[in-house]
């Protein structure tokens, strides 16, 4: 068990292509700080490209550090081989070894540091029921499913008894069903040896389900870094306001309009308006431009005696557990989903009510957060 | 303008019965979802209906007229799809002319521009004619794929999982974009998917197949609220629904259901108890989903089952609780700021109100409380 520390980290790959000496590739990793507690479990998330992998194998030593530094636990880490730093790995590839039995690929790493064989087996009858592959032992990994083999792997990652596990996109080959199992199966395994885990994925609900922490990458850097509910509740930019969450946040550009019957954000591209909450009108003026945040939950349809906007239905959807209605805004939609079990009717009139303590505000421009005063 | 019937349509792939005897008539002008896991037999059929594939017993009827050795291109059926496969060199114009301009369904240019326009204001594309796919939006493409499968004013339209490519997000877009422009074709259409918020958002009729049969056919509501078996009932819905066995107990004529090694019964609601009664049923599994359920951190009342708190996952809008009672794990969803640690105590009940009961013996829908006032559409 150990914290995993990042200062100031940066990648950039050289450029391997000789005709092109003096081009510089753009930095895969920008200035990347991070500080984990002790056994805590820490979800790296973004999109293809952001930098997420690049992180996880510099922070495994698989791939040089540009600039900065790395510790796991006490030991500043830049300079120690992958296999002294004390890492336990699973990658989205099995890579499991074909003709060795599901016991043997387990003890592989056991049987190379000449561990005894009674030790083996005391290590792998421990670390076999937490990973359900007690039946699978003498099996082939010809023979497993997907999500057996990934438990295998996993049971291969965790024998050394690892202070740090890295877990990169560990569920992605596998679907819907078994995820939510794995996922399940991970969480009770993280409890059970209580070492620090980091895992790679560009899964939002992935990331939510499974982290103490969320570190948001995008471009290179790190856009936040908080819990499941702070990330998800109060964004810090417009990137991860619509990254996390699904259906993800409404987000449209607004312009701010005053009326005898008060300040309103009225959308640019539908003829929706609605009032502008109080703590957002001192940082406001007329004509401005914003993009307004809200999420399909905050929204909703009022009574008869609504002060809502009016609008249009343009698609009502019943989704069994919960409805979804949609309005047109230019290209794009609206969306409330609501678990009202009322049904509407594509272009039934009614009144458009938000949660006024539930909407978010970003720069036109930067898309940074607009924070009330 | 068709409709179409299947009559024992049945095909083999070597020993695989892909297609086991399938009957099925869809009306003209219904938007018809087919809904199935993965090699269930959705595709291939249809394939048969497209003419790709034969069915090696049965017959397809397009309009009551036998079409099972008219050709795939005499049919005069679209297709459109995963990925759409617009030309990326041809202007929105050109893709939806494209084909009017085959050989098979040659047009005059002056029909073409015609046909175009009105495919195209219908479509609500008609400002982007001049552009290339790639300088359009997601939606837009879908028009303009859409748009050209309908310009020929075809028999049937297919879709094959026309957005099962997307990710989660641009899919639930994509999907009311398709909604909102539903009434706009009133063509035949049976659409393929394996999502089952597709198969209740978009469908008149849901059609459920497994393993080459038909196992339902109904509304969205009336598959999600009265499933056929507990096989319908674990493809609706995430997360999956919770289905266990339940002893029925009678006392003085009370029925009830000893459940989870619970040593007091739960009461059955008396709609529900009768039809059980009356049918004799001896074995019965209920099926609650993730929303049926109320649950406390303190013993509220007798019927509030012991249970301990097995994983959390807090996934924005809402938390997934799987609690374990005497071994069962149940999935229970509860609100986003639920604070629970794992393995901690937690107190669950049932709403028997909300359970759908099934006949253990063959995993068949019995019934549910309130059925049909629950189906009846205002």
């Amino acid at each position: 068990m150990a914290k995993l520390i990042l200062k100031n980290v940066f990648k950039r790959y050289e450029n391997k292509d000789k005709k092109k000496k003096k081009a510089v590739n753009p930095l895969a990793v920008n200035n990347f700080s991070l500080e984990t507690e002790d056994g805590e479990f820490i979800g790296i998330l973004g999109p293809s490209g952001c930098g997420k992998t690049t992180s996880l194998r510099m922070i495994a030593g698989l791939e040089d550090i540009t600039d900065g530094e790395i510790y796991i636990g006490d030991m500043k880490v830049n300079d120690v081989d992958p296999k002294d730093r004390g890492i336990g790995l699973a990658f989205e590839d099995y890579a499991l070894y074909p003709p060795l039995s599901v016991y043997d690929n387990i003890a592989f790493n056991l049987k190379a540091k000449n561990v005894s064989a009674d030790d083996i087996k005391k290590e792998i009858d421990r670390i076999a029921p937490m990973l359900k592959v007690e039946e699978l032992l003498e099996m082939r990994p010809a023979k497993l499913s997907g999500g057996q083999k990934q438990r295998v792997n996993l049971a291969r990652a965790i024998i050394r008894k690892p202070k740090l596990l890295l877990l990169d996109e560990p569920m992605s080959h596998l679907d819907g069903k078994m995820r939510q199992v794995l996922r399940i199966e991970l969480q009770r395994l993280h409890k059970e040896i209580k070492c620090t885990t980091i895992i790679v994925t560009h899964d939002q609900l992935e990331a939510m389900s499974l982290a103490d922490r969320i570190a948001i990458m995008k471009d290179g850097e790190l856009q936040q870094f908080g819990t499941p509910l702070e990330v998800y509740d109060n964004p810090v930019n417009e990137f991860v306001a619509g990254f996390i969450g699904e259906p993800p946040m409404n987000i449209n550009t607004v312009k701010v309009e005053k009326t005898d019957k008060g300040t309103f954000f009225k959308f640019v591209d539908a003829d929706i308006a609605i009032p502008v909450p109080d703590r957002y009108l001192p940082v406001v003026s007329e004509g401005m431009k914003v993009r307004l945040g809200v999420r399909p939950t905050d929204l909703m349809i009022g009574d008869e005696n609504s002060k809502g906007s009016d609008a249009k239905i343009s698609v009502f959807e019943n989704l069994g557990e919960e409805r979804k209605i949609s309005f047109r805004v230019g290209t794009e939609f609206l969306t409330l989903v609501t678990p009202d079990e009322k049904r509407y009717k594509q272009g039934d009139p009614v009144k458009l009510e938000v949660k006024a303590d539930k909407t978010h505000l970003f720069d036109v421009e930067t898309g940074e957060v607009i924070r009330a005063k | 303008m068709a409709k179409i019937d299947l009559v024992n349509v049945t095909k083999r792939f070597n020993k695989t019965v892909a297609l086991d005897g399938i009957d099925l008539t869809i009306h003209d002008k219904e938007f018809f979802v087919l809904f199935g896991p993965a090699g269930a037999g959705k595709t291939t059929l249809l394939k048969v209906i497209a003419g790709v594939e034969f069915p090696e017993v049965g017959e397809v009827r397009i309009s009551d007229e036998n079409v099972n050795l008219v050709e795939p291109a005499k049919r005069n059926i679209s297709m459109v799809f995963e990925n759409y496969a617009l030309y990326p060199h041809m202007n929105i114009f050109d893709n939806i002319a494209s084909p009017m301009r085959s050989p098979l369904y040659k047009k005059d240019e002056a029909t073409i521009k015609r046909e175009v326009h009105k495919v195209a204001s219908m479509m609500k594309i008609d400002h982007l004619l001049e552009r290339l796919p790639s300088q359009v939006s997601n939606g837009q493409r879908q028009r303009t794929a859409l748009g050209r499968a309908l310009v020929r004013d075809p028999n049937v339209f297919l879709m094959d999982e026309p957005i099962a490519h997307l990710d989660a997000k641009l899919r639930h877009v994509m999907r009311a974009e398709l909604k909102e422009m539903q009434h706009e074709f009133s063509t035949t259409t049976i659409y393929v998917t394996h999502d089952y918020l597709e198969a209740l958002s978009l469908g008149d009729r849901v059609g459920i197949i497994n393993e080459g049969k038909i196992v339902q056919i109904g509304t969205g509501e009336e598959v999600y609220l009265t499933p056929a078996n507990e096989f319908v009932a674990r493809l609706m819905g995430d997360p999956e629904i919770n289905i266990f066995e339940i002893d029925l107990v009678d006392e003085d004529g009370v029925l009830g259901g000893v459940m989870l090694g619970q040593k007091k019964p739960h009461l059955i609601p008396e709609d529900v108890a009768k039809v059980i009664n009356d049918g004799g049923y001896t074995k019965i599994r209920i099926g609650l989903r993730g929303n049926d359920f109320n649950y406390s951190f303190t013993k509220v009342s007798p019927e509030y089952m012991d249970a301990t708190v097995y994983s959390v996952e807090p996934i924005g809008n809402k938390t997934i609780l799987v609690v374990d009672v005497n071994g069962e794990k149940l999935r229970v969803i509860a609100p986003n700021d639920i604070k629970v640690e794992l393995d901690q105590p937690i107190y669950v009940n049932v709403k028997m109100d909300k359970a759908m009961f099934f006949n253990a013996e063959d995993g068949n829908f019995i019934i549910r409380h309130n059925q049909k006032q629950l189906l009846e559409v205002d």
